[in-house]
């Protein structure tokens, strides 16, 4: 651990590499206003719609269309990617950098929209709906911030939960199964934290009882669990389909609050799973940072001999924060599958691994999870939205967006994060 | 007498081979219990016990039964099938049918040896390269690549095929190993998002045209010429695909011993994995290995594509190396199991791969998934990494075997 501490601070030349944030994003800006935005002329118009896809509880009050035109719109947002980079490069900003390529990107991927959707042109979808945008990226992002929290939990106590994308996956099955049999959520719901919990109780009592490392046990638990769903998926859900139908939760809508134009699709009209993660976000928040409890888990996580010294049992504080950490992986799973329905084995397609990365972008901390996820979520659901504008970018490679945007950020972030700083490093009394 | 003495001794020492063969029998022990709490006919007959007295044993018997023809399918289909070998011995025919459980288990251990021993050396090094699986996926299309687009004669075709695929997974693993070594950027992370870009850029690829079958709107490719293809070992009339894949596999691991016990860069690998304070201060340039140790990795990872295209398959679809075929978590699972060192590995190859060809015997005959395989072999390698929990269980005495070392460390870095 020291070494990699003493290699982060001779990796660090936070000068050098903000020049260097500060320069990309302002290339992207110029890219913006001059390669795609100058030269399309002034015909071509673009238009924004505020009607939700999904009015099945009431559609808002009725906002008219928004008709921008398409070049001065790509100039006004590349000079906000400019300013952005400028702002970068001017304050040397060293801690927030990460931030302006996070907003950077989602504004390049709004003007890749603005660009692919004009009229006259190549586009068969005349209009951009942001509403439905904003409850797209929502459903993303929630599964990303439940993910996120359990990884929170855990890392604060000085464990890594790598194992987050098997804890969704379990809960994805576990959750449709019983939802699918008896037609609740709630009940798939404690189905899914029972099999997290499980999954969080396997990997602390290997890595907290016997000392292993825990990014490999984490690794082999995602492994086998991903085998035992394949597995489980031809041999059980096969024979009997009617244990995986496929159903998804219906919303609950806000009365009043829903009517709000896209604010009111987006926060008010959701699933369940929705307002129980923005409960569990201020849960957590509070109970880290503003109880005795969280006080005993933090200093667990940063310096457990001096938390055992003071009378804390680090063996059972860590025990409970991994399993609390896996049954909230494992409603996120339940999550996943109340808004996606059927169960494939590879359901979960890396989204725990993602959250994980979001997680150490917001610095173990819920607020700054809740934000980074909200730029993966919001960047992931741009990206794949895209594919329906007929842009001159294959599908396979705006599919490979999320998982680039994870490298970018977890390779440009290194030294301006500290993990809670017994995070990995098992504990023994000896 | 006392050699019976020292044998029990011996097995009661926890050595390494005690714990890996001890966790071999648990890690069944688990598939059954798998089996037992999932198969239809095993849960009625036990439901039956509830109604009459005599069905415990009955259903004592549907259980053995059905673990047990599961297992059986394992061994037959992966090692050897004793009555249709003696009928071979026998009459002299049907040498083929007896051989080729043997025959597919070398086949699928060729690719699984030299991934594993990629991966063994990054944690040789304390690095944990989970990428291996894309850039085994890279260096296929770039050996697939070479052979299809390029016409040279024979002799350099095929060493330029597998070298194309060595390039490939070095291009893979350099991301990670620059990544780190100069942004800092966890290799975790970085390698497991980069499994699912390699998925993708081969998907592009196969559907773009020059790696495309033409007249095809599927996701394949052209197949390579029998000139850059790892020929049958016994011919190819002989009906068995083990193939010359196995020559590169053994030049592989010897490459490894001699890399990891003989070269200095070897010795550089090991010191920094087993204390970086000390290989830093004896003057191991860290962010030299590092990125050395990815690259070497890598190149090996993208050999292990581009040999089991070239042996086996010939072409590559969207299915290459994704979802169960995938060899990269395999790769870790048997490198843990083989304690990193190339012998060790090539064993732990030749369990798993009997193990994975096993279990598609398995769903043959009996239907339980082949997915099976997989979960027994990730608690094989659960019971390896915790050595303590084996020998509580089996009540052994001392503990020779350490536990798996800390390979990797947290995120700070």
């Amino acid at each position: 651990m020291t070494t990699l501490a003493a290699s982060a601070a001779k990796v660090r030349q936070p000068l050098g590499r903000t020049k260097a944030i500060g320069w990309f994003i302002v290339v992207v800006g110029l890219f913006t206003m001059f390669g795609m935005g100058v030269g399309t002329g002034t015909a071509p118009h673009s238009t924004l719609t505020f009607t939700p896809i999904d009015v099945s509880h009431g559609a808002p009050w009725h906002l008219a269309n928004l008709t921008l035109p398409t070049e001065w719109t790509l100039v006004l947002l590349g000079a906000v990617i400019v300013a952005l980079g400028a702002e970068v490069l001017v304050r040397r900003l060293a801690k927030g950098a990460m931030v302006r390529v996070g907003l950077m990107a989602i504004v390049f991927l709004v003007a890749v929209l603005v660009w692919a959707s004009r009229q006259p042109g190549p586009s068969q979808v005349p209009f951009i709906n942001v509403t439905a945008i904003l409850v797209g990226s929502a459903a993303i992002t929630m599964i990303l911030i439940y993910g996120s929290l359990s990884g929170i939990l855990c890392e604060r106590a000085g464990v890594v939960n790598i194992a987050i994308e098997g804890q969704f996956l379990g809960g994805y099955l576990v959750g449709e199964m019983i939802d699918s049999a008896t037609n609740n959520w709630l009940l798939a719901t404690v189905g899914g934290l029972v099999i997290g919990a499980l999954l969080g109780w396997l990997l602390a009592f290997l890595a907290i009882r016997y000392l292993s490392d825990q990014i490999i046990v984490g690794v082999v638990i995602v492994t086998m669990f991903t085998g035992l769903a394949s597995y489980f998926n031809s041999w059980v859900l096969t024979p009997y389909p009617n244990l995986n139908n496929g159903n998804i939760a219906s919303n609950l809508a806000i009365p009043g609050l829903m009517k709000i134009p896209i604010i009111g699709p987006t926060f008010f009209d959701e699933t369940g799973f929705f307002y129980l993660m923005l409960v569990l976000v201020g849960l957590v928040s509070f109970a880290l940072f503003r109880t005795r409890w969280g006080l005993r888990v933090r200093a667990v996580g940063e310096h457990p001999q001096a938390a055992a010294a003071v009378g804390i049992s680090v063996e059972r504080t860590r025990y409970v924060n991994v399993i609390l950490g896996g049954a909230v992986a494992g409603v996120g799973g339940v999550a996943f599958a109340a808004i996606q329905g059927q169960f494939t084995p590879s359901i979960t397609s890396g989204f725990g691994y993602i959250a994980l990365a979001a997680m150490i972008f917001g610095r173990w901390r819920p607020s700054g999870a809740v934000a980074a996820c909200t730029l993966f979520g919001v960047s992931a659901y741009l990206a794949y939205n895209l594919q329906s504008y007929q842009v001159p970018i294959s599908t396979e490679i705006l599919l490979m967006f999320p998982y680039l945007i994870t490298i970018a950020v977890s390779a440009g972030l290194v030294g301006r994060v500290r993990p809670p700083a017994a995070d990995g490093i098992p504990y023994s009394r000896e | 007498m006392p050699s019976a003495r020292r044998l029990w001794d011996r097995y009661r020492s926890a050595s390494p081979i005690t714990i890996a063969l001890l966790a071999l029998v648990l890690g069944l022990v688990v598939g059954a219990v798998i089996i037992i709490a999932t198969t239809p006919a095993i849960l009625n007959a036990w439901r039956g016990t509830f109604h009459s007295w005599g069905a415990p044993g009955h259903a004592l018997k549907v259980t053995f039964d059905n673990v047990g023809a599961a297992y059986r399918s394992i061994f037959t289909g992966s090692i050897v099938d004793p009555p249709q070998f003696w009928h071979s011995v026998t009459t002299g025919r049907g040498w083929t049918a007896s051989l080729t459980p043997l025959s597919e288990t070398l086949t699928y251990a060729v690719p699984l040896v030299i991934a594993s021993i990629a991966v063994g050396i990054t944690f040789q090094t304390g690095l944990f390269n989970i990428g291996a699986n894309g850039q085994a996926i890279l260096g296929g299309i770039a050996g697939v690549a070479v052979a299809t687009l390029v016409h040279l004669p024979m002799a350099l075709h095929l060493p330029l095929t597998l070298l194309a695929g060595i390039a490939g997974g070095v291009v893979g693993g350099a991301i990670p190993g620059l990544l780190k070594a100069y942004t800092g950027a966890h290799e975790v992370i970085v390698t497991l998002m980069f499994n699912y870009v390699a998925s993708y850029f081969m998907l592009f690829t196969l559907l773009s045209t020059p790696l495309q079958l033409p007249n095809q709107t599927n996701a394949i490719s052209r197949t390579m010429p029998g000139g850059t293809q790892l020929a049958p070992l016994f011919g190819t009339s002989s009906g068995l695909r083990v193939n010359y894949g196995i020559v590169v596999a053994l030049a592989v691991t010897l490459f490894a011993i001699w890399l990891l016990d003989r070269s200095s860069i070897g010795f550089e690998f090991r010191m920094t994995g087993a204390n970086p304070h000390a290989a830093r201060a004896s003057g191991i340039n860290a962010r030299r290995t590092l990125v050395i140790s990815f690259l070497i990795s890598g190149g090996l990872a993208g050999l292990a594509g581009v040999a089991w295209v070239a042996g086996t398959t010939h072409y590559i679809d969207q299915n290459f190396l994704q979802g169960s075929a995938g060899i990269g978590f395999t790769a870790i699972t048997v490198a843990l199991l083989g304690r990193n060192r190339p012998i060790g590995i090539v064993w732990g190859s030749l369990l798993f791969a009997a193990l994975e060809v096993g279990g598609s015997n398995m769903q043959a005959n009996t239907g339980i998934p082949y997915d099976l395989a997989t979960v027994i072999q990730s608690a094989i390698v659960i019971f390896v990494a915790t050595p303590v929990l084996v020998k509580e269980i089996f009540r052994l005495r001392a503990l020779r075997a350490e536990s798996v070392k800390v390979a990797t460390a947290g995120w700070g870095s």
